[in-house]
């Protein structure tokens, strides 16, 4: 019989576990002069080495982390953490932390850092702020954020008079597929995902390649349903690790996904393999896509895929065979092409009339239970100018375009945009166009970065802000959406090390020298934890302790057998054919894009994530460094061979605009197509503050100059570049 | 006695290292050395190709050309049934790290000869190893193999099982179960 | 084709081990030129039944040498060690399945033997250089036993020289040394090496004269036994054929074995040709003195089988690391 995590946490809370202090001490009477033992505290927090955001208990010795586990009651860790996970103490003890205040003394980008106290530093802030308010408006600074942070900044400049933020999660990741599944279920597929991916019998990875991409408690349930047989058909230029696990690897030619999307729809429903009944209940429109898939046979899709007739239609048949416990990933990162959301809107379609939705082994409904939103403060915000976050997509979401504030800094339209706060995001990796965001920088009267590492983008700023990481902060309690609804905490493991502060410190100081002081009526965030806990009714306490609290009468993951269900769609149902897409201007049903194919002697670039990194978060991390310290360039092995390119040769990759990459090393292999190059995002820092991550491998994100904008999200399109490779002399 | 064994479901490991380095946190591993690592295999031409991914550590031998080697008695069969290191006394001659087939052991920089330990540490509490606590897939089973219950036995006895270099006649701990042929197109 | 990805290496085991390097290379080639030494000079001494004491040991100086060289070749294995304050623990116990723990003890063991050998041997002007007078009245009591001493060790020496062979082959995760060749070829030219130091060191023409001759037959033997040991292997089991593929490729990066084999087969008979044109310089038989000339090239033949040796040496300790029984 095994102690669980769980009873240890008991026994932590016993011994006054969660409690950041001095350890306790056992002076054992036989080590007497002997160096006292410690014994080890368990305190639980939320993980923040990817945005997954697990539960995690922290093991600290003597002030000093030791071993991060993770919680068993937590829905996203399940008591287990991912590698990056485990090497978040790599980032806390990472030697080239950003330590103090920085003021940029050089030109702009010059990154000619001197330090500075935190009073300088905020007071230059603040002092810049109220100069462009002065001349532009409120309005004219923005703010590009990611992660735990947004919430004090956005809440600064909304408070300070800007509606204009935008996170690279929308436009550039996952904003296509929300958009489609809200406007095909009315809400999108949450995040994590609402897969019951442990119940499915078929899973279709499009592109998505778990276990390389290791989203923990997704990851779990997707060896588990390996391990219990599921049928796993990939859809992949390259054998993934999930390609290794599958029974179909479909090599499709890339930018041709929905091709095979459409062709499945139309087999489906040819041979009656859909589920009419739910399509009945639940779905309006079904006629139309009938009608409209009818050209889409999969001989016709043969010849977009690359992927032989047969194949699709036997794949077809096992979808249709095995519905509703199947499941089409609907994936995380979706900004390929300039159709994005009518591609996810084929994978929506697909999903509902195979019944999966709300389905066991499909996706599953969201848990029944909400808390009134407590504000970090009540004072309302000032009125404003219209925000210019969304450009014009008429489905852009709430979290904002990235592109439509670089857009507006370089051209000054509709208003200038003069000043940026860049929190918690590499603007550098992560926005296509370096050349676009380093003009607009070059624009820019203020440009403040508030991270934790001396990014690429960190290194444009006029001040850098230090955060402290998320191992010694008090953050916003996260509302957990898993099968059953729950609260997670964040709370300090260990006091921040050197001059670091916690975003909301730094939000909160700054605001005081704007004269915003009533928009944060707290002292210590934990005080407005405690406030906001009070107000949702749960034991703060208790929380402290546990590290989640689960109110697991919310779950309801299922229809009932012929339950009634209204959608928030505008039908009350299903919208396979979307009259919302149709009055704004665009197909109600999804219809084939062909994209550009790379010319003789080009290869397409794809990208994508190893499991051992976050974006470019993660690549100057020792613990994970060790593990992984460059990326390599993919090439199929039978272009290596007419090239004369040998295994772990380097190389340069030159885009069609002539910008040429960092040296990477060449990875010959099987496992890819030979029209792609297949690079893992993050690489081929620029700077030289990261001394293990400055320039080791290449940058993805550098080859990418030119994207498409899917005209209905804004979302972008990032896999239309071509490069060809040189040799490295 | 008990006779802790590691079962390796190769099918359902995906390769997430999350196994590496918890092992190399909760061991306080030094930097560029490894208790466990992740090997990926791949075999075949493009499209037609097949996957094996497997984590390897010691095999805790109950014929272990390690124990033979150790002059000092450092390394030998604790109590429990697992090898283990004595690091006092060992002298660094490195003669166990030549002598064991699976390449499990490093000469840590302090000094001696260093290796999976199984966790004993934790064992002793009742716990599994950090590898088995954290591994995503759970493809990583620990347990007593002299318990019949026991989840280790179960999955011996309902699958064929294969230890790594089987002709060395180390006789290994640490079995490997394959269900089905993973495979692509 | 099959890709192999690793996550987890450690950098002394992949992809070939780095595990033992030149300190033991030359503990090893100290041992045995040590070894050879012993056993020779023990030839040398017990090699005419009735004589004198005085005027039997013939070979004098030798076994200081062999003591001095297994003393030094034993700093190196010292040197080696990762912690050898804990050699204490290596002592109080005895591993009979260990070569190391053999080393641990035989080699003081060797050394002590040695020792007496050195007393037993010095001549009778000479024992005031031993200064103590415990030594030099030890001296005088083991003169009359040296017969039984040097007897003692010749058996140690032989010992010692199997024992540098049978640490290296006692690992079968490494399947160059794992085989029972290994430890005859290493005694042989240990015995060679021996022989040529020998050579090297002795005054008396006949005793040059003598190992020269003794040399060309433990060359002959240690030619015959590499080609035999690299015939075992390449007619066993995969690991063991991919082993000695260094030694046969000029392609791969460790084209280094192959020049060493080369070395070694060039060294090594030419040291065999020059030592039969002494002999064929002295057809009847040896009397008188060498010229200044035929002991250069007395003395250069057996530098290069002192190389040969240590080349093999080498060669095999680096080697045997590449290619290990498991496929990466």
């Amino acid at each position: 019989m095994y102690l669980t995590r769980r009873d240890f946490i008991k026994i932590a809370a016993v011994t006054g576990g969660a409690v950041v202090a001095g350890s306790p001490v056992v002076n054992s009477v036989l080590a007497l002069g002997k160096k006292p033992i410690s014994l080890p505290q368990y305190v639980p927090t939320t993980c923040e080495m990817c945005f997954w955001r697990c539960g995690l208990i922290a093991k600290v010795v003597d002030g000093k982390v030791v071993k991060l586990n993770g919680n068993p009651i937590h829905p996203n860790s399940r008591g287990k953490l991912c590698a990056r996970g485990h090497g978040g103490i790599g980032l806390l003890y990472d030697p080239d932390r950003l330590k103090n205040p920085l003021i940029n003394t050089g030109a702009r980008g010059e990154a000619n850092f001197k330090k500075a106290s935190w009073d300088e530093a905020l007071g230059f802030v603040a002092e810049k702020m109220q100069k462009i308010k002065e001349k532009y408006g409120a309005e004219s600074i923005a703010l590009l954020t990611h992660g735990t942070i947004s919430t004090y900044f956005m809440h600064l400049l909304h408070a300070f008079g800007s509606p204009n933020f935008a996170m690279p999660s929308f436009a550039l990741c996952r904003g296509a597929r929300g958009v489609a599944f809200e406007v095909t279920f009315g809400e999108d597929v949450g995040n994590p995902e609402r897969l019951d991916l442990q119940n499915s019998k078929v899973i279709v990875l499009i592109g998505t390649h778990l276990g390389e991409n290791a989203h923990n408690s997704q990851c779990q349930e997707f060896a588990e349903a390996v391990g219990k047989g599921a049928t796993v058909i990939v859809l992949d230029p390259r054998f993934s690790t999930a390609a290794g696990k599958a029974k179909y690897w479909l090599p499709i030619k890339p930018a041709t996904d929905l091709a095979i999307l459409l062709a499945w729809i139309n087999v489906i429903i040819n041979e009656g393999l859909y589920d009419k009944e739910y399509v009945t209940k639940y779905t309006t429109g079904f006629n139309e896509v009938a009608q409209a898939v009818k050209e889409y046979t999969p001989e016709w899709a043969e010849k977009e895929t690359d992927i032989p007739a047969n194949l699709i239609l036997e794949t077809a048949r096992i979808l249709g065979k095995n519905k509703p416990h199947v499941l089409i990933h609907p994936g995380r990162h979706t900004s390929w092409y300039s159709d994005n959301v009518q591609r996810q809107r084929a994978v929506a379609i697909l999903t509902a009339i195979l019944g999966a939705y709300g389905r066991p082994g499909g996706i599953y409904l969201s848990p029944k239970k909400k808390f009134e939103p407590v504000f970090l403060s009540e004072k309302d915000y000032p009125d404003t100018k219209p925000e210019l976050n969304k450009g014009k997509y008429p489905f852009a979401g709430e979290e904002g375009v990235t592109h439509a504030i670089v857009r507006a800094t370089l051209t000054d339209e509709p208003y200038p945009i003069k000043g940026w706060f860049v929190t918690g995001t590499n603007i550098l990796k992560a926005m296509p166009n370096q050349r676009d965001t380093l003009n607009a920088v070059k624009k820019l009267d203020l440009l403040v970065a508030v991270d934790m590492m001396p990014y690429d983008g960190v290194m444009l700023a006029d001040v850098v802000l230090p955060e402290c990481t998320y191992l010694e902060r008090h953050d916003d309690f996260f509302t957990v959406k898993e099968r059953s609804f729950g609260i997670s905490i964040r709370q300090p493991v260990i006091q921040p090390m050197y001059d670091t502060k916690p975003g909301w410190w730094i939000a909160k100081e700054l605001g005081k020298r704007l004269g915003l002081e009533e928009h944060f009526p707290w002292d210590t965030f934990e005080e407005f934890l405690k406030n906001k806990a009070e107000a949702w009714g749960i034991d703060y306490g208790e929380l402290t302790k546990k590290g989640y609290i689960d109110f697991p009468e919310s779950a309801k993951p299922y229809f009932a057998e012929g339950e009634d269900y209204k959608f928030k769609t505008p039908s009350g149902k299903i919208e396979l054919y979307s009259k919302e897409l149709k009055e704004k201007g665009f197909d109600p049903v999804p219809k084939y894009t062909k994209h550009a194919q790379p010319p003789e002697g080009w290869f397409r670039l794809i990208y994508g994530r190893a499991p051992v990194h976050t974006f470019s978060r993660t690549t100057n991390n020792p613990s994970l460094w060790e593990l992984m310290e460059e990326n390599v360039a993919w090439i199929n092995a039978k272009e290596a061979k007419r090239m004369g390119l040998k295994n772990g040769d380097y190389i340069v990759l030159v885009n069609q605009d002539g910008v040429r990459s960092n040296k990477i090393r060449a990875k010959v292999t099987e496992r890819i197509r030979p029209d792609c190059i297949y690079l893992v995002h993050g690489f081929g820092s620029t700077s030289k503050l990261l001394r293990r991550a400055y320039l080791r491998g290449a940058d993805d994100q550098q080859l990418i100059t030119k994207y498409d904008i899917d005209p209905i999200s804004g979302t972008v399109g990032m896999r239309v570049n071509f490069v060809k490779i040189t040799k490295e002399v | 006695m008990p006779k802790y064994v590691m079962v390796i479901d190769v099918e359902k490991c995906i390769g997430c290292m999350a196994c590496v380095i918890a092992c190399k946190k909760e061991n306080n591993v030094p930097d560029q050395h490894y208790r466990t690592r992740v090997v990926e295999e791949v075999r075949g031409q493009f499209p037609h190709l097949r996957m094996e991914l497997r984590s390897e550590l010691c095999n805790h031998c109950e014929n272990a050309p390690c124990i033979d080697a150790c002059p000092t008695r450092a390394s030998h069969r604790a109590k429990d049934g697992t090898v283990q290191i004595d690091r006092k006394k060992c002298i660094g001659c490195k003669a166990c790290i030549l002598a064991c087939p699976y390449d499990a052991r490093y000469s840590h920089p302090k000094g001696f000869a260093d290796k999976c330990t199984f966790c004993d540490h934790r064992i002793k509490e009742g716990i599994k190893p950090a590898c088995v606590e954290t591994c995503l897939g759970k493809s990583r089973i620990f347990g007593d193999l002299e318990d019949p219950k026991s989840e280790v036995s179960e999955l011996l006895r309902k699958y064929d099982a294969s230890v790594r270099l089987e002709f060395a006649g180390t006789r290994p701990r640490v079995f490997y179960i394959k269900k089905k042929f993973a495979g692509g197109l | 084709m099959t890709e192999i990805t690793i996550t987890g290496l450690n950098a002394i085991t992949h992809p070939y081990l780095e595990v033992w390097d030149w300190r033991i290379v030359i503990y090893l080639f100290l041992g045995g030129l040590s070894a050879g030494m012993l056993v020779m000079c023990s030839i040398a001494n017990l090699r005419i039944p009735k004589q004198p004491v005085d005027e039997l040991a013939q070979c004098v100086r030798a076994p200081i040498i062999a003591f001095i060289t297994l003393a030094i070749g034993a700093q190196f294995i010292i040197l080696d060690l990762g912690k050898p304050q804990s050699l204490i623990w290596g002592y109080l116990t005895f591993q009979p399945l260990s070569l190391m723990s053999w080393g641990t003890w035989g080699v003081p063991a060797v050394l002590f033997a040695n020792a007496l050998y050195i007393l037993a041997v010095i001549p009778k002007d000479q024992r005031y250089r031993l200064k103590v007078p415990f030594l030099v009245n030890l001296s005088e009591k083991l003169s009359s036993k040296m017969r039984p001493i040097a007897k003692l060790n010749f058996a140690l020496g032989i010992f010692l020289g199997i024992y540098t062979g049978v640490l290296l082959s006692s690992f079968s995760s490494i399947p160059l040394w794992n085989n029972a060749t290994l430890p005859i070829l290493f005694l042989v030219s240990a015995l060679s090496s021996g022989a040529a130091m020998i050579v090297i060191i002795a005054k008396k023409a006949e005793i040059k004269f003598l190992f020269t001759k003794i040399d060309i037959w433990l060359i002959v033997a240690e030619l015959l036994i590499i080609a035999l040991f690299f015939y075992g292997l390449y007619t066993s089991t995969a690991p063991y054929k991919k082993a000695i593929e260094p030694f046969f490729s000029f392609t791969n990066e460790q084209f280094i074995f192959a020049v060493a084999l080369i070395a070694i087969f060039l060294l090594l008979p030419l040291a065999m040709r020059l030592k039969l044109g002494e002999l064929k310089e002295f057809k009847g038989g040896f009397h008188g003195e060498f010229t200044k000339s035929q002991i250069f090239r007395m003395n250069f033949a057996a530098l290069l089988v002192l190389a040969g040796t240590f080349i093999l040496r080498a060669a095999i300790v680096y080697a045997g690391q590449l290619t290990k029984l498991s496929p990466y």
